[in-house]
């Protein structure tokens, strides 16, 4: 069965990788920037976050705009992590494609799956927006991965490599509401 | 009626080291007036100039960064005002080529059409300071302060139509090879 992941597992996880990404550059003030449509399902990591001041959050209008700040953040060589809903994932499919693919622009995305229902898989969910959140990814090539417990936090620094490996968009899926 | 191409030459020549960001009509203009420098021109995803603008400012505060964006454009996603009158960069001049049409489709009138006021709009979200602007003299004789003033600022620019769109124009630098060459010239300093 799927666990939720606390909070400050999540947020450590962050931290270390804006250390590596920051690590002899000359500006280290914020650490990262977490680029935010509030989401429901990680609002304790956005309420923990409100708290943390070495990241700058910025709580943008639309998913949209979150993308294009994160393209421009990132052309000015900042670390950057987007925190959005699958609902945002639905809303902001042209400017996914065509600033972080066609760009070739590395952004992370934390995708939150509200209403996912704990014993299902989300392939079986009886909710549109669960159900079609992985399938979408599949369909841009977009490589994704999903926490379901403490244990898979270390999917954070990974797929937040891989978007920077492969110069564009990479996911990891939040399961269950965050603790 | 203010030509966008007169406009851009008189930015370029007064940008210093700003970061331009232009979109749709006035990407082909500012190309052949301004190769090489330090810009990335927004194509395929309308609507982004403004938020691009934003990140490119708040990653890069010691620096000027101007946003040639369109009426059309900005409609595609407005809530960027709020978004940038909440993040508040002092080094974002937000410029706004209203011709009230979408001129690369086919010239259909905008939503709204010459009577929305984009400026008022800007202030309204929390813009520092917003200004409407239609004589090239007047914006010539404000460029400076424009350019120097603390964001964010909307200037609405009242236009005529820009000589070429992105359709008519030809083939432009791809966009992913702007992002590459803006990123390392920006990171090298």
């Amino acid at each position: 069965m799927p666990e939720s992941v606390p909070s400050s597992l999540i947020i450590d996880a962050f931290k270390e990788i804006f250390q590596a990404e920051r690590r002899g550059a000359k500006r280290q003030d914020p650490l990262g920037w977490i680029i935010s449509v509030p989401d429901t399902h990680q609002k304790s990591v956005l309420a923990a976050l409100d708290k943390e001041r070495s990241l700058r959050v910025l709580t943008c209008s639309t998913e949209d705009d979150a993308n294009a700040v994160a393209a421009g953040l990132y052309m000015t060589g900042e670390p950057v992590i987007v925190m959005i809903q699958h609902a945002g994932l639905y809303a902001s499919v042209n400017t996914i494609r065509g600033i972080s693919m066609d760009g070739k622009i590395p952004i992370f995305y934390m995708i939150g799956l509200l209403s996912r229902e704990k014993d299902k898989d989300p392939k079986d969910s009886r909710h549109s927006m669960v159900r079609f959140a992985e399938p979408l990814l599949d369909v841009f090539s977009i490589p994704h991965a999903r926490l379901e417990g403490p244990d898979d936090v270390k999917l954070i620094a990974e797929y937040y490599r891989k978007s920077r490996e492969r110069k564009g968009p990479a996911a990891v899926l939040v399961g269950l509401e965050t603790a | 009626m203010m030509k966008p191409e007169e406009i851009l030459k008189l930015i370029q020549a007064a940008r210093g080291t700003a970061i331009c960001v232009p979109t749709m009509t006035t990407s082909p203009a500012w190309r052949k007036i301004a190769p090489d420098d330090l810009s990335v021109g927004c194509i395929g995803f309308m609507g982004g100039a403004s938020a691009m603008g934003l990140g490119l400012a708040l990653g890069a505060p010691d620096r000027r960064v101007i946003v040639f964006d369109g009426d059309g454009s900005l409609l595609m996603q407005l809530g960027s005002i709020a978004t940038i009158a909440g993040a508040a960069p002092r080094n974002f001049t937000h410029l706004l080529f209203k011709n009230g049409v979408y001129h690369t489709s086919g010239s259909q009138e905008t939503p709204g059409g010459a009577g929305t006021d984009f400026a008022a709009m800007a202030k309204a979200a929390g813009y520092r300071n917003a200004y409407t602007i239609t004589t090239l003299e007047d914006f010539k004789k404000r460029l400076p302060g424009l350019l120097t003033e603390d964001g964010p600022i909307m200037v609405q620019l009242i236009t005529g139509l820009a000589e070429s769109t992105p359709m008519t124009a030809g083939p432009s630098t791809p966009f992913h090879q702007q992002v590459a060459e803006l990123r390392a010239k920006v990171t090298a300093d």
